[in-house]
C-alpha cells in the first residue's frame, strides 16, 4: 500500500521497465520480401501487368454492346444453374443433418465416431468441387446431376463442420437438463441440439447456397450443366456480345440471390 | 424402504481432484432431504452421481433396488428427475414441449423425433404445467419467462417424468427470495402429495431447516452430519461450514448467526 | 380420425408451426418442379454407382513418382498465387473497408457507392473474372493472381466494413475527446478494435482462396489446375491420385492452421 503512496521527487522517479522488442517491423519485412519472392518467382512481368491493365479499359469496352438475342437461352441456362445450386444445398444440408451432431465432440455417441466423422468431413471439405464435378461426370456423363452432386458433397463438409461447431457452443446444461430425463442419443440431437441452433444454421446454410450459385455458374466449364459452359464457349470464341450478355445474367442473377439471402439472414438473426 | 442406497461412493475427476471421499447413505422412500455444505464441498456431484450424469470412481449407487450403471442408465434416469440451478431449459422451445421432454424416455424415438406426442402425454404435460401454476404460458418460448416461472418449467418437466425421485441441485440459488419460497414450497407439496422422494442441495441454512425432513451436512467431499433440522445446533453448522485449516473462524459465526 | 387424436404436434392446434411447413413445402416444390432440369434420374443414379466404385478403382495404380517434382513446383505456385492475391487484397481492402462501414465513412453516398463497388466484385466466381483475364493478359499466373485478388476484395473488404461497424463506440469516443483528426480516429481507435476479427477473417479468405486457386489452371490461369484436368482427360489416373493427395494435405493443413489461430484470437493467447 505504501508502495504506492510514497511521493517521488524528480530525480527518482523510476524509469520505465524495459521496452517490449517491437517485432512488428521485421515481420513487415520479412513478408514483404516473401511477397517479392513469389513475385519473382511467379515470373509476374510487371510490362505485361502495366500493359495489360492500361488494355484493360479498351479490352472492357469490346463487352460494350452485350448481344441479348439469345436471351431466352440464357435464361433457361440460368435457370438450370439455379436449380443446380437448389440441389446441392438440399444435398448438403441433409448430409449434413445427419453427420454434425455425430461430429460434435459434446455430443457424439463415442470418442472414435467424432474423430472418424470429423475426418470424413475434413474430407469433403478440402476435395476442390470441380475436382468432384470431373469425377461424377466421368462416372455419370456430362449434365447437371453430377454437378449438384459435387456441390452437395463439397458443401456437406463445410455445412457439417459449421453446424458441429455450432452444437458445441450450445450451453452443456441444455443437453444434461434434457439427458437427465433419460433421453436418448436422436432425441437429445432433436430437443437440445438442432432447436439450440436452429437460426445460425439457416444463416449457414443461406450463405452456402449463395455460394452454390456462383459455384454452380462455372461448373459448365468441366461439362456439368448450366450456364457456364456456354460463356466458356463465347468468350473463347471471342464473341464479345454474347460474353457481356451471359456475364450479365450471372451477376444479375447472382446480386438477386445476394440481396435476398442478406435480406432473409437479417430477417433470421 | 429406501429409494436411494449410497455405498462408499468416490469421485475423482480426471484432474485427479477427490471430489467425494466416501459417502455411505440411505435415504428413504418418500423423504425430504436436503443436503447442506459450503461451496465446493461436493453436494452437485453426489447429485449428478445419482442422475447418471457423472459415473462414480468406486462404491455403487441403487436406485430402489436397481444398480446404477451404463446398462439401465436411461431406464433409471427417467425414474429420477433433475432440477437444476440454472434450469436448463431449451431456451427456443416452447415451455409444453420442454415439459414434454420429460416424456421422452417413455416413448420410443420414431415419433418424438418429429416432435409427435401422444395425447396421453399432452395430458401429462397439461397436468404438470396446472401443478406448478403456469397454464397460461404454455405456448411461450421458454426464454421469454421470468427465472422463478422458468424454475417451475423446470419442476413440471420433473413431474412429467413421473419419476419415484426428484433432484434439486440448488433450485433457487439464482431466485430472488419470494420466487425461493414459492418453489421451495413446490417441492414439498410434491413430496407430501404424490409422496415423491425429494432431495434438494441448498446452501440457505434456513430453507434447510424449514423445509427438510432430514438435513445432510457435507464438507469436504465428506458428510459431516446427519440428522433431523432440529439437531442441526451452531456446533454442527461450525463443522459444515468450516474451512479446512481453520480453528475458529469469527466470520464464519458472524455468517452464520444471519443465515 | 384415430391417429390424428393419438398424435399430436405441441402446438395450440396440434398442427405443425405454419412458417416451417410453408417453407418446406416451398423448398420440396422448388425441388420437385426443377428435377427435370437438373436431369434426376435415380436408376441412372443407382445404376452409376458400379461406374464410380470402377472409378475409385483405378485409383489403385502405382503414382507417377517421376511427376513429384513437377508436381512441387504447381503447388508452390498454387500457394505462392493464393498469398500473393491475398496480400494484394488486404491492401487494397483495409482503406476500402473503412469507406464501407457506416460509422467510418466520411459520406454516405461514398458508403453506399463502395458498398455496391464491392458486390459487384464478389458477384462474379473466380473463375469467371480468370477467363476474362486470360484473354486479356495471356495464360499463366498472372491473371489467376488479378482474378483472386478482386473476388477476394469483394469479400474481404465487406468483412471489414462489418467488423468496424461493430466496434465499441466508447474507445473511439475517448480517442476524439482528445482532439484526434479524421484519421487518427480510424487507425487508433476502430482498426485496433476491429484488428482481431481482421485476423480471423484473413484466415478464412486464405483458405478459400487456396481452394479457388487449385483450380484456376482450368482456364489456364496458373496454379494445380491445368495439370488436374490434363491428367483427368488424359486418364493419368497415376497422375491423379497424387495431385488429388497434393491438395488434400495442403488444404487440410491450412485449414487446422486457421482452426487453430482463430480459436486462439478468440480465446485470447492461450494455449
Ligand atoms: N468436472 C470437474 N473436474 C474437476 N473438478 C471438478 C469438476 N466438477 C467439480 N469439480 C470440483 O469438485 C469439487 C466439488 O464440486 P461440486 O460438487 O460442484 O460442489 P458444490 O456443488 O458443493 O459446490 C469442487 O472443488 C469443484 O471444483
Ligand atoms: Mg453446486
Amino acid at each position: 500500500m505504501n508502495k504506492i503512496s510514497k511521493i517521488y521527487t524528480a530525480s527518482s522517479v523510476p524509469a520505465f521497465p524495459p521496452r517490449p522488442r517491437n517485432l512488428f517491423p521485421v515481420w513487415l519485412a520479412a513478408t514483404l520480401a516473401v511477397l517479392w519472392l513469389i513475385v519473382h518467382d511467379l515470373e509476374i512481368s510487371f510490362e505485361t501487368l502495366v500493359y495489360g491493365v492500361a488494355d484493360m479499359g479498351e479490352y472492357f469496352s469490346r463487352y460494350r454492346e452485350p448481344d441479348f438475342s439469345d436471351l431466352s437461352r440464357y435464361l433457361e441456362l440460368m435457370g438450370i444453374t439455379l436449380a443446380t445450386a437448389l440441389w446441392g444445398t438440399v444435398f448438403a444440408l441433409v448430409v449434413g443433418f445427419f453427420l454434425a451432431p455425430l461430429a460434435a465432440r459434446n455430443l457424439s455417441p463415442h470418442p472414435l465416431v467424432y474423430r472418424l466423422v470429423r475426418e470424413v468431413l475434413n474430407f469433403m471439405r478440402a476435395m476442390p468441387d470441380l475436382l468432384l464435378a470431373l469425377v461424377f461426370v466421368a462416372a455419370l456423363g456430362l449434365g447437371p446431376l453430377p454437378g449438384a452432386l459435387a456441390l452437395g458433397v463439397h458443401t456437406a463438409g463445410f455445412l457439417g463442420k459449421f453446424f458441429a461447431e455450432s452444437l458445441e457452443r450450445v450451453d452443456q446444461g441444455v443437453y444434461e437438463g434434457v439427458a437427465s430425463t433419460g433421453a436418448n442419443f436422436p432425441q437429445l440431437v432433436m430437443y437440445a441440439g438442432w432447436p439450440s441452433i436452429l437460426r445460425e444454421a439457416l444463416g449457414f446454410t443461406l450463405y452456402i447456397l449463395d455460394r452454390n450459385v456462383r459455384m454452380a455458374s462455372v461448373l459448365g466449364l468441366v461439362g456439368a450443366g448450366g450456364i457456364g459452359l456456354a460463356l466458356h464457349d463465347t468468350v473463347r470464341m471471342f464473341d464479345y456480345g454474347k460474353s457481356g450478355a451471359l456475364i450479365l445474367v450471372i451477376l444479375v442473377t447472382i446480386l438477386i440471390i445476394d440481396y435476398a439471402s442478406a435480406w432473409l439472414r437479417r430477417r433470421l438473426g | 424402504m429406501s429409494t436411494i442406497s449410497i455405498e462408499s461412493v468416490t469421485k475423482r475427476f480426471p484432474n485427479g481432484f477427490e471430489a467425494l471421499k466416501g459417502i455411505s447413505t440411505e435415504i428413504a422412500a418418500g423423504s425430504f432431504t436436503v443436503i447442506l455444505g459450503p461451496s465446493g464441498a461436493g453436494k452437485s456431484t453426489l447429485l449428478r452421481l445419482l442422475n447418471g450424469l457423472e459415473i462414480p470412481s468406486g462404491g455403487s449407487i441403487r436406485i430402489a433396488g436397481e444398480a446404477l450403471d451404463k446398462g439401465n442408465l436411461r431406464k433409471l434416469r427417467s425414474s429420477v428427475a433433475m432440477v437444476f440451478q440454472q434450469f436448463n431449459l431449451v431456451d427456443r422451445l416452447s415451455v409444453v414441449t420442454n415439459v414434454l421432454t420429460g416424456r421422452l424416455a417413455h416413448r420410443s424415438w420414431v415419433g418424438s423425433v418429429f416432435y409427435l406426442f401422444r395425447t396421453e402425454d399432452m395430458d401429462i404435460a397439461q397436468q404438470a404445467l396446472a401443478r406448478v401454476g403456469l397454464t397460461d404460458k404454455a405456448w411461450s418460448r421458454a426464454d421469454k419467462l421470468s427465472g422463478g416461472q422458468q424454475q417451475r418449467v423446470g419442476i413440471a418437466r420433473a413431474l412429467a417424468q413421473r419419476p419415484k425421485v426428484i433432484l434439486a441441485d440448488e433450485p433457487v440459488a439464482s431466485l430472488d427470495p419470494v420466487s425461493s419460497e414459492e418453489i421451495m414450497g413446490l417441492l414439498r407439496e410434491i413430496r407430501d402429495r404424490d409422496g415423491i422422494t425429494v432431495v434438494v442441495n441448498l446452501h440457505q441454512v434456513d430453507l434447510a431447516k424449514r423445509f427438510a425432513d432430514r438435513i445432510i451436512g457435507m464438507n469436504s467431499g465428506r458428510v459431516v452430519f446427519d440428522g433431523p433440522p432440529a439437531e442441526l445446533s451452531p456446533q454442527a453448522l461450525r463443522t459444515i461450514y468450516q474451512r479446512e485449516g481453520m480453528e475458529h473462524d469469527n466470520h464464519l459465526d458472524l455468517a452464520l448467526a444471519y443465515a | 380420425m384415430t391417429t390424428i387424436s393419438i398424435w399430436r404436434w405441441p402446438t395450440p392446434n396440434g398442427l405443425p408451426p405454419l412458417p416451417l411447413v410453408a417453407a418446406l413445402c416451398a423448398v420440396l416444390g422448388a425441388m420437385w418442379f426443377t428435377a427435370s432440369l437438373v436431369e434426376v434420374d435415380w436408376v441412372h443414379l443407382v445404376g452409376s454407382l458400379g461406374k464410380m466404385a470402377a472409378f475409385a478403382g483405378h485409383f489403385l495404380v502405382r503414382p507417377d513418382w517421376e511427376y513429384l517434382p513437377q508436381l512441387f513446383d504447381k503447388m508452390l505456385e498454387t500457394i505462392e498465387m493464393t498469398v500473393l492475391a491475398t496480400a494484394i487484397a488486404i491492401v487494397v481492402s483495409l482503406p476500402l473497408g473503412v469507406l464501407a462501414a457506416r460509422n467510418a465513412t466520411p459520406h454516405i453516398v461514398v458508403y453506399r457507392v463502395v458498398r455496391d463497388l464491392l458486390s459487384l466484385m464478389r458477384a462474379l466466381p473466380e473463375l469467371v473474372w480468370a477467363l476474362v483475364f486470360v484473354s486479356a493478359v495471356g495464360l499463366g499466373p498472372l491473371p489467376g493472381v488479378m482474378a483472386l485478388a478482386l473476388v477476394t476484395v469483394g469479400f474481404m473488404g465487406k468483412f471489414f466494413a462489418e467488423a468496424i461497424e461493430v466496434v465499441d463506440h466508447k474507445p473511439v469516443e475517448g480517442v476524439r475527446a482528445h482532439g484526434a483528426g479524421w484519421l487518427q480516429v480510424r487507425l487508433f481507435a476502430m482498426l485496433p478494435q476491429a484488428l482481431p476479427d481482421f485476423v480471423g477473417t484473413v484466415m478464412y479468405i486464405l483458405d478459400h482462396n487456396l481452394r479457388a486457386a487449385t483450380i484456376l489452371g482450368l482456364v489456364g490461369a496458373g496454379g494445380i489446375g491445368y495439370d488436374l484436368v490434363m491428367a483427368m482427360r488424359l486418364f493419368q489416373y497415376d497422375r491423379l491420385i497424387l495431385i488429388a493427395l497434393a491438395i488434400y494435405l495442403v488444404v487440410t493443413l491450412l485449414d487446422r492452421l486457421s482452426d487453430q489461430l482463430r480459436s486462439r484470437i478468440i480465446h485470447g493467447a492461450r494455449a
